[in-house]
């Protein structure tokens, strides 16, 4: 399933077939093709399946923080160079040249942490980049099936409807003096779940009905394809990210990056 | 308005069917767009779980801690996933959460391999669920604990560092039965102790929904 996506990706791009709606969609975009994310995603996966030399890992996290740096993140960008950095240090700690070997266990976890960053920095950047209507499209494009596409239509417009709630049953909880105060939800875990997440159940259910009422009215029930106010389309600096991100873990595993 | 939302009974489902829109009416029991923004909403509300669980975890148990995250996942969102199935009725709805949850965890950089695990074991569990026809509370809980395993995609990678770190050492000319010896009793011992943990909150999880939602949403009339 993995590999059939990321081969549909590839190809879906050439027919571009959807029909011309958004006309100023083709302006300048300072990010990367959703699809292109995903392969960048894919990639950063790669590494850690196969466990590529330190050197690789190096080129390839800084190949990875430039789209991350070029969409605007500068801070974001900054924290993971930091961190990855650091964790790079601790893992070429020598517990035992200095007579601690309890170290090794934080070495260990340098050295595994350092190998997760690249899938985390790739997913920082395909998550604060792409907007919903973007990942959808994407997802039609690439033909998931509507069972899944509606669902993640779904969670991402729910997002900000728990966050809301949360705030609401956080207030009604202070004014009746229940767990009020930075650790009182600490107290009663038990009932601090109940009484958190009842309450956004009970929403949930009715947000649910008002949603299959209002998306079925937006015909979100036809079957067929879909059009879509959003486009993508994966330009040059798409193929050529794909290409500079492949070259080393290529080499790598031809053996040449040692 | 709300029969399209109602939990399905088994046998009137065909005559629902039939009473929805035309292109929908062809096979019966087929999920339907109304289920599908169900199933989506819940997912949401589990998704917020396992994130709270990822924070929990990290902060009480530090870098490792990621390894209990399937187990304290299933101890805080039984009643999530209880109210779904109970909601749903139908086949299609745990499998196609399990999916959408592991499509999210993938997007926000967990392992690709994690995919694997949200689709097997919720459609096992959906199965399961399914021979009690998402009414028996034995084989719910069941299935409730085999779809808390399908969270265990996300530490699969804490696999992989220990080989890595045996990897890195060797590189640095250590030889590999001290390596061994540095980690035997730690990889194998805490492997088994996170899934057994996992059957024990799922258990324990599992129970507290379905209190809750006897407490809560039968008595309401919801479900």
């Amino acid at each position: 399933m993995r590999a059939n996506l990321n081969d549909s990706s590839v190809n879906a791009s050439r027919p571009s077939a959807t029909p011309a709606t958004g006309a100023f969609a083709y302006a300048v975009r300072p990010t990367l093709d959703p699809r292109t994310k995903l392969f960048l995603l894919l990639a950063a996966n790669l590494m850690l399946f196969f466990h590529v030399a330190l050197t690789t890992q190096i080129v390839m996290v800084v190949l990875f923080l430039i789209p991350l740096a070029a969409a605007g993140r500068w801070k974001t960008t900054l924290n993971f160079a930091i961190t990855y950095a650091a964790f790079t240090a601790l893992g070429l700690l020598d517990p035992d040249a200095l007579g601690l070997p309890w170290l090794h266990v934080v070495s260990a976890l340098a050295v595994g942490l350092a190998m997760m960053l690249p899938c985390f920095i790739t997913g920082a950047y395909a998550f604060t980049t792409t907007s919903a209507s973007e990942f959808i499209c994407s997802m039609r494009r690439m033909h998931a099936p509507e069972a899944v596409v509606i669902p993640c239509v779904v969670v991402i417009r729910f997002f900000p409807t728990i966050a809301e709630d949360y705030r609401q049953i956080r207030n009604a909880m202070a004014l009746r003096g229940i767990a009020a105060g930075g650790w009182g939800l600490l107290r009663h875990p038990a009932q601090s779940l109940e009484y958190i997440l009842i309450p956004l159940l009970m929403n949930a259910t009715t947000v649910a009905q008002d949603l299959s009422v209002a998306a079925l009215t937006k015909g979100l029930g036809r079957e067929g394809a879909h059009t879509s106010r959003t486009r993508i389309r994966m330009g040059v600096l798409d193929w050529l990210a794909m290409v500079v991100v492949s070259v080393p873990i290529i080499l790598d595993m031809a053996g040449v990056l040692r | 308005m709300t029969s399209p939302n109602t939990p399905a009974e088994t046998p009137n489902q065909p005559a629902q069917s039939v009473s929805q829109s035309a292109p929908e009416a062809r096979k019966p029991g087929k999920l339907q767009v109304a289920d599908l923004i169900t199933i989506g909403v819940f997912a949401a509300l589990y998704f917020v779980m396992v994130c709270i669980a990822t924070l929990v975890s990290t902060i009480a148990m530090g870098g490792f801690g990621s390894i209990f995250l399937p187990a304290v996942a299933a101890l805080i969102s039984g009643c999530v996933y209880m109210l779904l199935a109970a909601r749903l009725g139908k086949f299609g709805g745990i499998t196609v959460m399990g999916v959408v949850i592991g499509l999210f965890l993938f997007v926000s950089g967990h392992f690709v391999l994690s995919f694997i695990a949200s689709i097997v074991f919720p459609v096992a569990a959906d199965l399961i669920a399914r021979a009690g026809k998402y009414k028996s509370k034995v084989l719910l809980l069941v299935s409730y604990m085999v779809f808390s395993y399908g969270l265990t995609g996300p530490i699969l990678p804490l696999w992989f560092m220990k080989d890595a770190y045996v990897a890195s050492l060797q590189a640095r000319g250590k030889d590999a039965a001290y390596i061994d010896g540095v980690f035997a009793n730690i990889n194998t011992g805490s492997f088994f102790l996170a899934m057994g943990a996992i059957l024990v909150c799922a258990a324990l999880g599992g129970w507290f929904g379905q209190k809750m939602l006897k407490k809560h949403f039968v008595k309401a009339g919801i479900v």
